[in-house]
């Protein structure tokens, strides 16, 4: 665990970083986000001493890393920086096996680690481990990076922008990588980002920070939902790019659905359905609760009963938190033409409907409707 | 073809001597601009990251470039006498600035990252400099050890002049008896030195540049 206390980083003409306090758990994924200047790589590399706070203390499980020696710290503490830093002179495994030389492993340890490391991400060894990194391709070259930050297990890892000078796609790949290495690994991990989506795709909390200071401190979920002001919320839509698998299900269900109380009559109900054009009501209570559902073929073979709450049967909802993607993989686990949406009380909001995801997908894919 | 037959007499005559001079020439040389690598290569390094330090010391030893040869020479006479170890203390003067120089500039064009990549993952600095920065300034530095030695094999000539000995020697003695011959002898081995020694640091230069580089 690391407890940032008050920590503050004073240069003589600014304050780079104000009273930082943050507790990072175990194993978790905490991102440090923000525009350029914003502190936050100033914060990580005070984790690895390489930046001195001004005051404050950094606390690894309960130790000041002051007390600790520099450089004893830094081997504990995987690190990986934004230029990727491979050393030219060095061939990919004497890279990898760097610290695990550093703390002393003998060679045939350090020759296994090595290729482990490399079958993680699909490398040949026989092929990569005596390559230089110039011989490898910018994604390739960061992937040695990461794997050079985790060769003695660490249990922590700090990264500084790691992916910024890749490509798009290798960046995607990469991000994919490193949530399944942590998925695996369980590290705890520091990870500087200036790319929200970056930040939303592997973060299990976002620190959000302007000014050195910490502006917000939630899930990617919470900060999307509920942004603490126009700053977080402007930083989401200027840098996020719509994408409907982060989208709460919120944003993309109707918000209108058609209902009818239980007490409803059925000529009325019928009637409703053809002057809305549906094929299936929602059954609401007073209080705006939902009771179920029923669809015009339910509707044609029950002529006899008088009232809609007597033949409706009940619906599976979700909650209104949710994000896009599990509703969508809701329905088609359970072969679903909707799923209704309700509150935490049970009070019907919305409806998603294929035709809604679809919508969220083109908006996605082509903006925000008016060119469709 | 007279004066060829005569220089073929010449130099079978005087082998020996023109070896002797050329192993004493190469002593010189090589010998100055050795312990100019032993002094320059560690100043080099302790000077890097002490601007204000680094730019006194590169001033020195550049004035003391500037001192005409000659004049030197002239210094060293009084102060150490005549023979090998002053000319030896006037070369390694010389061969001082360029390994001086080029150590300095090798080491401070290091890539930052590289240098905060090893202080991150924890390199303690004698494994920074060891294993990072002295490996990737390599290059640079040959460089300057290249430039120191072709100048000081042609300056070590200069030597004779304060009893050293060298091909020097013979180039002298051609110009006060006006024998071409001995001249010749002297000058023609200064020359083919000097080309092979370019060659063989220029060689040794890529050898030692890391195989990653450029």
């Amino acid at each position: 665990m690391v407890t940032f206390r008050s920590v503050t980083k004073a240069y003589r003409n600014h304050i780079a970083v104000k009273k930082f306090n943050l507790e990072v758990q175990d194993g978790e994924f905490l991102v440090l986000i923000g525009p350029s200047g914003c502190g936050k790589t100033t914060t990580l590399k005070m984790v690895n001493r390489l930046i001195e706070p001004t005051s404050g203390e950094i606390l690894i499980d309960g130790k000041n890393v002051r007390a600790m020696d520099a450089v004893a710290l830094r081997r504990r503490i995987g690190y990986v920086i934004q230029q990727v830093g491979l050393f030219p002179n060095m061939t990919v495994e004497q890279n990898i096996d760097l610290v695990p030389r550093l703390i002393g492993w003998d060679s045939k340890k350090c020759k296994s680690r090595v290729k482990e490391l490399l079958e993680m991400v699909n490398m040949n060894p026989d092929i990569y481990a005596s390559r230089y990194p110039n011989e490898l391709s910018g994604g390739q070259q960061q992937r040695i990076g990461v794997l050079r930050a985790a060769a003695v297990e660490p249990p922590l890892i700090l990264m500084d922008e790691p992916f910024g000078a890749c490509d798009p796609i290798s960046r995607e790949t990469l991000q994919d990588e490193m949530k399944k290495l942590q998925n695996t690994l369980k590290k705890t991990v520091i990870f500087v980002t200036h790319d929200m989506d970056e930040a939303l795709k592997l973060a299990d909390r976002i620190v959000i920070m302007r000014q050195g200071e910490i502006i917000q401190v939630d899930t990617p979920e919470r900060i999307l939902r509920q942004p603490a002001d126009a700053f977080v919320e402007s930083f989401i839509g200027k840098n996020r790019i719509n994408n409907p698998a982060l989208l709460c299900v919120e944003q993309i269900m109707k918000t209108n659905p058609v209902t009818v109380s239980p007490d409803c009559g059925l000529a009325e109900c019928v009637a409703l359905m053809r002057r809305k054009k549906v094929d299936t009501v929602l059954v609401v209570d007073a209080q705006g609760r939902l009771l179920g559902g029923v669809d015009i073929e339910e509707l044609e073979r029950q002529r006899s009963v008088h009232k809609i709450g007597d033949i409706s049967s009940e619906l599976g909802a979700v909650l209104n938190n949710v994000s896009g993607r599990e509703a969508f993989a809701i329905m088609n686990e359970n072969r679903l033409k909707y799923l209704p949406v309700v509150d935490k009380r049970d009070r019907l909001v919305g409806l998603v409907t294929r035709t809604s995801i679809v919508d969220a997908i083109a908006s996605a894919v082509w903006g925000d409707g008016e060119s469709a | 073809m007279a004066k060829v037959l005569d220089m073929m007499q010449f130099l079978d005559m005087n082998d020996t001597a023109i070896i002797k001079a050329a192993v004493q020439h190469l002593y010189l040389s090589f010998g100055s601009v050795l312990i100019g690598c032993l002094v320059a290569i560690p100043t080099g390094i302790w000077i890097t990251g002490r601007d204000k330090i680094a730019g006194h010391v590169l001033r020195i030893i550049g004035t003391i470039q500037t001192i005409p040869s000659l004049a030197l020479l002239g210094f060293a006479l009084p102060l150490f006498g005549i023979g090998t170890l002053p000319a030896m203390i006037v070369l390694f003067l010389y061969s001082l600035l360029p390994i001086l120089r080029n150590t300095y500039t090798g080491l401070t064009s290091i890539n930052p990252a590289f240098i905060e990549a090893g202080n991150g993952m924890g390199m303690n600095s004698r494994q920074l400099l060891f294993m990072v920065k002295l490996p990737l300034a390599m290059p640079v530095i040959m460089d300057g050890i290249k430039i120191s030695t072709v100048y000081i094999l042609s300056w070590a000539t200069l030597g004779a002049l304060i009893g050293a000995g060298g091909l020097g020697d013979l180039i002298f003695t051609g110009i006060q008896t006006a024998d071409a011959n001995y001249i010749l002898a002297g000058a023609v081995p200064v020359a083919l030195l000097t080309a092979a020694a370019g060659w063989l640091l220029g060689k040794a230069e890529i050898a030692l540049t890391p195989a990653g580089g450029k």
